[in-house]
């Protein structure tokens, strides 16, 4: 087990998992607090079509993912601010289609035979150092503009309509912690992959919800339980020689079993 | 001094008429209830007020201004207050939303903003409670927290949306003796289904079904004698009727555009 540790690939996995999970507590949050959890598993799914775009012209994977999830996340906001009472409907839409795009795409790519699984799933013992350091940039922004907007984010996150009575840029806001989701989704593909990406943002907020007293101790109760998630989920796919992400997720679950049966308020 | 004039207003959503020939006077220190049945306009009526919303036809001047200029004196108590009970949010930090979004510090709130929302919070009486999280209080301590949320900026108009809806009797009186003692220093203008409030607290009246019938109840005892109401109980309907009714002869200053279409 302590000799693992001396490798790259085993060094660059824990980095990768402390740094997403970190992001995924802070937005997770955002998301959960926002009722926005469909939302961002219909932008987690959507991503896939800019894996295949990026395929398709030869891009970085996480420029092609980032660009395509950070449209629909625009899109996504565009549609809550104007359609509302529709939004579900359209969600539904953008999820399948953006994954059917990203297929047609990988079918079209000529002699490339790209490993699907891995991005649905995860690939967290294949990171490199240029993904550690789009994640620690990704971490550091959220972290920076999180900080900054606090007031603005947490009274639009507590209620819209009063906000904009404060005169609180609304829609401003609220574009913006739909983007800084699809970023952080992209780089949870590395992690987890996009289909199982929505239990990271949500197992450790939903337990973090119940043992912190502001929308900031949240963040950060749920940035510490992603990461001991992450964590412990990889100890567990080593030794037992399991798929990393799924093991993740189920650490997750398992903990929040446990935490549900043992919590009383 | 006039605080709000609502001069011939009427808005629509899309064709559908919601209010037509609106007019209201509300002076310095009144207590206006604003009645009517579900789906009778009245809180378009208030979202007018409130700027979140443009009409269609006619003028609305707050504080000598246009709502949206005159939004940082007028403090807005919503109808809903029981939702997001499950927010990790501090009573105190409830009350500082009532701030603006204009000049604040890079992070956080000033040391002005946190002794005014203290301040606002001991006008409820709820300054024991500033640390406790705002899920844990009973319905009726949560509309007092929004009311002080409204307070933070010492508004000179403070505008509530049906404020004891989800409330028991006891706690809805409170609130009420609460509005009575602002009422002092603030003018309140408040929409209630609530029939205690016009018959305790309000001074003016106005019923609002598609048009805006107003009266002046600041003398009760008007109300009830030309309506050969002879008996001592009332019934909330006939009193309903009463405000609504075109011919009501106990109203000083009925509106000549008013009655019910």
């Amino acid at each position: 087990m302590i000799d693992a540790l001396s490798f790259t690939f085993v060094q660059h996995a824990i980095l990768a998992g402390i740094l997403v999970s970190l992001a995924a507590g802070i937005i997770g949050s955002l998301i959960v607090v926002n009722r926005m959890v469909f939302l961002a598993g219909g932008i987690a799914h959507t991503s896939y079509g800019g894996i295949g775009l990026a395929v398709f012209f030869g891009l970085p994977i996480f420029l092609g993912a980032s660009l395509f999830a950070v449209a629909a996340a625009i899109l996504v906001a565009w549609l809550t601010l104007h359609q509302r009472e529709r939004i579900d409907t359209f969600i539904g839409l953008i999820w399948a289609v953006g994954m059917a795009i990203g297929v047609i795409l990988v079918d079209l790519t000529p002699g490339y035979n790209v490993d699907l699984m891995s991005y649905l799933f995860g690939s967290i013992l294949a990171v490199e150092t240029g993904d550690l350091m789009f994640m620690g940039v990704l971490l550091a922004f959220i972290v920076g503009i999180v900080t900054l907007k606090y007031r603005d984010i947490l009274a639009v996150s507590y209620d819209p309509e009063y906000a904009l009575l404060r005169g609180i840029n609304v829609p401003l806001i609220y574009t913006t912690i739909l983007i800084l989701s699809a970023l952080t989704v992209v780089v949870a593909i590395k992690v987890v992959g996009l289909i199982l990406v929505i239990a990271l943002l949500t197992i450790p907020v939903y337990i973090a919800e119940r043992l912190s007293g502001s929308l900031a101790g949240m963040m950060m109760i749920s940035g510490g339980l992603a990461t001991l998630f992450t964590l412990g989920g990889l100890v567990f796919s080593y030794l037992y020689n399991l798929t990393s992400g799924a093991s993740i997720i189920l650490v997750s679950a398992a903990f929040l079993g446990v935490f549900l049966v043992v919590w009383k308020r | 001094m006039s605080l709000v004039s609502l001069h011939n207003l009427a808005f629509a959503y899309d064709t559908q008429p919601v209010l037509e020939h609106v007019s209201l006077e509300v002076n310095e220190h009144d207590f206006l209830a604003i009645i009517g049945p579900n789906g009778g306009g009245k809180s378009t009526l208030l979202k007018l007020m409130l700027g979140l919303l443009k009409p269609t036809q006619g003028s609305i001047t707050l504080l000598g201004t246009t709502p949206s200029a005159a939004r940082h004196d007028v403090g807005y108590v919503p109808q809903n207050t029981n939702v997001n009970t499950d927010f990790p949010v501090k009573v105190l930090d409830v009350v500082l939303m009532g701030n603006g979004a204009e000049h604040h510090p890079l992070f956080g709130y000033g040391i002005e903003e946190k002794a005014c929302a203290m301040e606002a919070l001991q006008q409820v009486g709820m300054e024991d409670f500033a640390a406790r999280r705002i899920g844990d209080l009973s319905g009726g301590q949560r509309q007092r927290v929004m009311i002080a949320r409204a307070l933070c900026r010492r508004p000179k108009l403070l505008i509530l949306d049906e404020p004891t809806a989800s409330i028991d009797a006891t706690g809805q009186k409170e609130i009420y003796d609460l509005l009575k003692r602002l009422n002092d220093a603030i003018t309140v203008i408040v929409v209630s289904h609530d029939l205690s409030v016009i018959l305790g607290y309000a001074n003016k009246a106005a019923y609002v079904n598609r048009t805006l019938t107003f009266h002046d109840i600041s003398d009760k005892s008007h109300i009830f004698h030309t309506h050969g109401q002879t008996d001592d109980h009332l019934c909330e309907i006939d009193i309903l009727e009463m405000l609504g009714g075109e011919s009501c002869d106990v109203c000083n200053n009925c509106d000549d555009k008013g009655g019910a279409a």
